[in-house]
């Protein structure tokens, strides 16, 4: 099934109402800002947006504020304790009637990967393992953008950053999180509306933690026109360096979506200035190759 | 009815007829009697309040601020790294103006890591917006965390308050604690309904809000200033309204002997109670000696300290922290308070007590000889460790001891 | 003292121009200090820039209020209240803008008396560097022309800046080029210079008094409110929509991240040009290629803009 055709077919499905409101401070062509419009279209506006610092820490600047939903920053440490302290404020208050349950609101941690993959592992960790009713946001744009896109521990290897090169391999911080069993977890990509959809509307289903990788290209930070931040996202997925996958609680790890052919990684990396050094001024093709088998690898033992 | 309780018991005793609504918890020396009375409480249903084992104490505070931005009230205690692990959250949350009672139990901070109390750690938070009551008692621990809610939540004010008592001295020592009733200290509170701010799916707000522009940003953190100033109206208020229910006192400082103190010492938090008996000693001597203890550190009650010292002969602060660089931290802040005074006498600083480090009466008495010189002379000795010979001796063993050349 | 204020968008390389003329002027034996200023923000949205030249160390710092040459790079700004490139400058002083229109239409526009060099540089960048970020060394390089500072100054200040910012030496050798016909005809000129700090402007000193707290903290308890902060300016280019082409097939909806883009009742997309940024997915995403890339053109009022 070609199940690209099927999402086509299924666009009409998505909400045509607006959660988050333009106008932000966030770069034009923000994929990270596609997926969380995507996913705010499903999560509606009884929410309350934690935030920890990152490029998002800016959509809500005094005395401005896009959400139909709340929005509380926190730390960049610290979101999922953000979390968890409301979600448990909500619980005692409406247990106690001092707050009426219609009031009530889905708590959602809203985080970059240098927060997500880094400095709040361990509060992350922990809010997970307290089975925490929340839902986790992660903008993957693969650095630390907000300050200019230094590496970050889910900067994929061979790219190039103005701090370092990325390290050997990026964290599997899907793979981390399923270690915790959470009661859902799934990556996600803006330019897969359906399957993101489909997913956050799945994992309401479920109580306790809600975990989302969402892929986020980044025109500023991987330098490449933001005309193209979708073409990446799909070029992200289709050459099987994204992949669109699930797992509920202790179950398998389901694909999602898995490209009938993979195209080759150099698509997807030529065109990007991170990548540039890999073909300027000669083409590194052992390093392209590399990465190359990274994704085979991968994907044989998906396949296997 | 009176109880024998530690001050942690005491501390755990506010938490619970403050009726809190949540209470995020991370276990540290010496505090950690705090948490583990109120997660019995909660686990036997007798408060109604969540208890949640965070995984650090910088979790532990985000949740708290969390909550509180939520609507709750919150309790919350951490000890010396601790306070150190969370503080970024202390100015976080009293950015956001949302009030909750932290319980502080002192403690030397690392390196070299030890147990016993000095107050370098709360001191560090001092910049924070967090106000501060110290004790000096397991009574006045209970009694402070009660009027801490009430100030923290006054509408004038809606900053969080930290609650410091010594380790040791306070946390593990029982004393006679009198807990009112549980009307009474509900009376006494009332219930925690914010105006300002809330996280509720009718009213959707927008909290934490990032600033861009200096005169923005200027704004909103001399609110902060103007709340804490505020504070001393708010104390006074509380502590009157807490006289009338429960007989008890307190003032923004608290003197002992000071009527007709010609000389003064200057202390605070569990120590002041020896410096009450280094009081008596020195009446019993014919030097009239007064102690001030300092209560309020923040907001700092200038006004209150400088009429309590304006017109003394002399006066020593004996510093229980120590700014590496300056010296005693709250020296400096008493002579700001003096400094206008046309009468203000020498003002004589020592730092001691630090790591729980005894001061004996031979410390005392030096203290009082150097009153008695600067206000004879008018002249201030330079600052000075409070260290004894014995000290030194027993030092000079353990050197040797960790075979370190030379010593001995 | 000379002062230079750089008006630009995130992207533009107007840091990068500051830089060039900061540099230029240390190479030709002055003092100079240069220094960006951006908001939350980065590619897309107005950020400024600093450049003092004297022969006497500089008492001043940050943004400069009363330029005596103000550079902008896309003449969208002009119109914008919240950036007012024009604010400050008196009619002795310089301007230089990158526009389509011509420099006729542009002093009618501004009403500015003084030099004034008004060029499609964008153009001339696209052509010669096939980058619209050429923008920045071709402004630098009129600029420096301006301002009288030495060709071969310039030429190290460019090569300097741009390799800083990492740009291969083709590249580096096409930004050059582009610089030289930057700078083409344009005359030195003659700016007053005035020796002494610059006149802050301010108003008196109040009192800030304590606010309920309903209203003295930071929080924000209106309703979703971003659309006032009109992010439409940020654009170079703008997406626009034939609806002839269009088959109502919620593409462009769904994938601007923006929001910008509203369906009718007949599903029919409609771009909000007062929000919408310029990041032009819409165009690239458009299965039938129904939605145009067109350079952006504010039409000129007849009023002069704001000052």
């Amino acid at each position: 099934m070609s199940r690209e055709l099927a999402a086509y077919r299924n666009l009409k499905d998505i909400s045509r109402e607006e959660f988050i409101l333009p106008g932000t401070s966030v770069c034009g062509g923000c994929g990270g800002m596609e997926a969380l419009r995507l996913a705010a279209k499903v999560l509606g506006d009884r929410v309350v947006y934690v935030n920890a610092a990152g490029c998002f820490t800016l959509l809500a600047v005094f005395p401005y504020t896009p959400f139909r939903g709340s929005w509380l920053y926190t730390t960049m440490g610290s979101a999922p304790a953000g979390a968890q302290g409301v979600r448990d404020a909500l619980d005692v208050l409406i247990a106690r009637g001092k707050v009426r349950p219609e009031d009530d609101v889905q708590v959602v941690v809203v985080a970059g990967d240098g927060a997500t993959y880094d400095m709040a592992l361990s509060s992350t960790s922990g809010a997970i393992w307290r089975n925490l009713d929340f839902w986790y946001f992660c903008y993957d744009n693969e650095s630390y953008g907000n300050t200019g896109a230094q590496a970050s521990s889910a900067t994929p290897y061979g790219a190039r950053t103005p701090t370092t090169l990325g390290a050997e391999r990026r964290k599997d911080l899907f793979e981390i999180w399923r270690a915790h069993r959470p009661a859902y977890l799934a990556t996600v990509s803006p330019r897969y509306p359906v399957d993101l959809s489909r997913k956050f509307e799945k994992a309401k289903r479920f109580k306790g933690p809600k975990l989302f990788l969402a892929a986020a290209p980044c025109p500023t930070g991987w330098e490449f026109d933001p005309a193209k931040t979708l073409d990446y996202g799909r070029l992200q997925v289709e050459t099987g360096l994204f992949p669109l996958k699930e797992a509920v609680g202790d179950g398998p790890v389901v694909h999602t979506y898995a490209p009938a052919k993979r195209r080759p990684v150099e698509e997807y990396l030529r065109g990007q200035g991170r990548f540039r050094h890999l073909f300027e001024p000669v083409k590194q093709a052992a390093l392209i190759a590399r990465i190359q088998e990274d994704v085979d690898r991968y994907w044989a033992r998906v396949e296997a | 009815m009176k109880q024998m309780l530690t001050g942690n018991t005491a501390a755990a005793w506010g938490a619970r007829l403050a009726d809190v609504d949540y209470i995020p918890a991370f276990p540290i020396t010496p505090q950690t009697e705090i948490i583990e009375t109120l997660a019995q409480w909660a686990a036997a249903g007798e408060i109604p309040a969540r208890f949640v084992t965070l995984d650090s104490e910088h979790s532990m505070l985000t949740a708290g601020g969390a909550a509180a931005a939520a609507g709750a009230r919150v309790f919350t205690a951490t000890s010396s790294q601790g306070l150190l692990y969370g503080f970024e959250l202390l100015y976080t949350v009293a950015g956001w103006r949302v009030p909750f009672v932290l319980v502080n139990v002192s403690r030397g901070l690392a390196s070299p890591i030890t147990l016993e109390p000095d107050h370098n750690d709360v001191l560090a938070a001092r910049d924070s917006g967090c106000l501060q009551i110290h004790a000096e008692t397991c009574q006045e621990v209970f009694d402070s965390i009660l009027m801490a809610y009430r100030i923290a939540e006054d509408p004038r004010v809606l900053l969080p308050v930290i609650v410091n008592l010594d380790g040791f001295s306070l946390s593990f020592t029982r004393e006679p604690v009198e807990l009112p009733a549980v009307a009474a200290a509900s009376i006494y509170l009332g219930e925690y309904a914010p105006g300002h701010a809330w996280i509720r799916g009718e009213r959707p707000m927008a909290q934490g809000v990032a600033v861009l522009g200096g005169a923005v940003y200027s704004y909103f953190r001399y609110q902060m200033q103007l709340a804490a100033e505020n504070a001393l109206t708010v104390h006074e208020e509380a502590a009157a309204a807490f006289e009338t229910m429960f007989g008890r006192r307190y003032g923004l400082v608290d003197g002992y002997r000071l009527d007709d103190a010609e000389l003064v010492l200057v202390m605070s938090n569990s120590f002041a109670t020896k410096g009450r008996a280094a009081v008596d000693l020195a009446r019993s001597e014919g030097v009239r000696l007064g102690l001030l203890r300092l209560r309020l550190l923040r907001p700092f009650p200038r006004e209150a300290i400088r009429r309590a010292l304006a017109g003394r002969r002399a006066v020593a602060v004996i510093d229980q922290n120590l700014s590496i660089g300056l010296g005693g931290i709250t020296v400096g802040e008493v002579a700001h308070a003096l400094y206008a005074e046309r009468d203000r006498p020498p003002l004589l600083s020592y730092v001691g007590g630090l790591g729980g480090k005894e001061i004996s009466d031979q410390e005392f008495r030096r203290i009082v000889s150097d009153l008695m010189l600067a206000a004879a002379t008018g002249e201030t000795p330079p600052p000075r460790l409070l260290f004894t010979a014995a000290e030194a001796r027993q030092m000079q063993t353990l050197l040797s001891i960790a075979g370190k050349e030379g010593a001995g | 003292m000379i002062r230079v204020r750089f008006h630009g968008r995130g992207g533009q390389g107007m840091k990068t121009a500051s830089r060039i003329v900061g540099t230029a002027a240390l190479l030709d034996g002055f003092i100079a200090q240069d220094s960006p200023v951006y908001g939350a923000e980065r590619r897309g949205a107005p950020m400024v820039a600093s450049v003092r030249i004297a022969e006497a160390p500089i008492f001043e710092r940050g943004v400069i209020p009363a330029p005596d040459l103000v550079v902008v790079a896309d003449d969208t700004l002009l119109d914008d209240p919240a950036v007012q490139p024009l604010a400050g400058l008196p009619p002795t002083g310089g301007l230089l803008m990158a526009t389509a229109h011509s420099e006729e239409e542009a002093r009618r526009h501004t009403g500015h008396p003084g030099a004034l060099v008004a060029r499609d540089f964008l153009t001339l960048a696209l052509e010669q560097v096939g980058s619209a970020a050429g923008v920045s060394a071709a402004l630098a390089s009129a600029a420096c022309a301006m301002l009288g500072l030495s060709g071969p100054a310039v030429v190290a200040a460019i090569g300097t800046e741009l390799e800083a910012i990492g740009l291969s030496p083709d590249s580096i050798r096409a930004n050059l080029r582009l610089a030289e016909s930057a700078r083409a005809g344009i005359q030195r000129v003659e700016l007053p210079v005035r020796s002494l700090a610059a006149p802050r402007a301010g108003s008196p000193v109040v009192d800030v008094a304590y606010a309920p707290p309903e209203v003295g903290t930071p929080s924000v308890t209106a309703r979703p409110n971003t659309p006032l902060r009109r992010t439409g300016n940020w654009r170079v280019f703008r997406p626009v929509i034939d609806p002839a082409k269009c088959t109502q097939c919620w593409v462009c909806f769904v994938r601007c991240p923006e929001g910008a883009i509203e369906l009718d009742a007949e599903e029919n997309p409609h771009l909000d040009y007062e929000v919408c940024k310029g990041c032009l997915i819409c165009v690239e995403e458009c299965p039938t290629g129904a939605i145009a890339k067109v350079r952006e053109m504010r039409e000129w009022a007849p009023s002069e803009v704001t000052r």
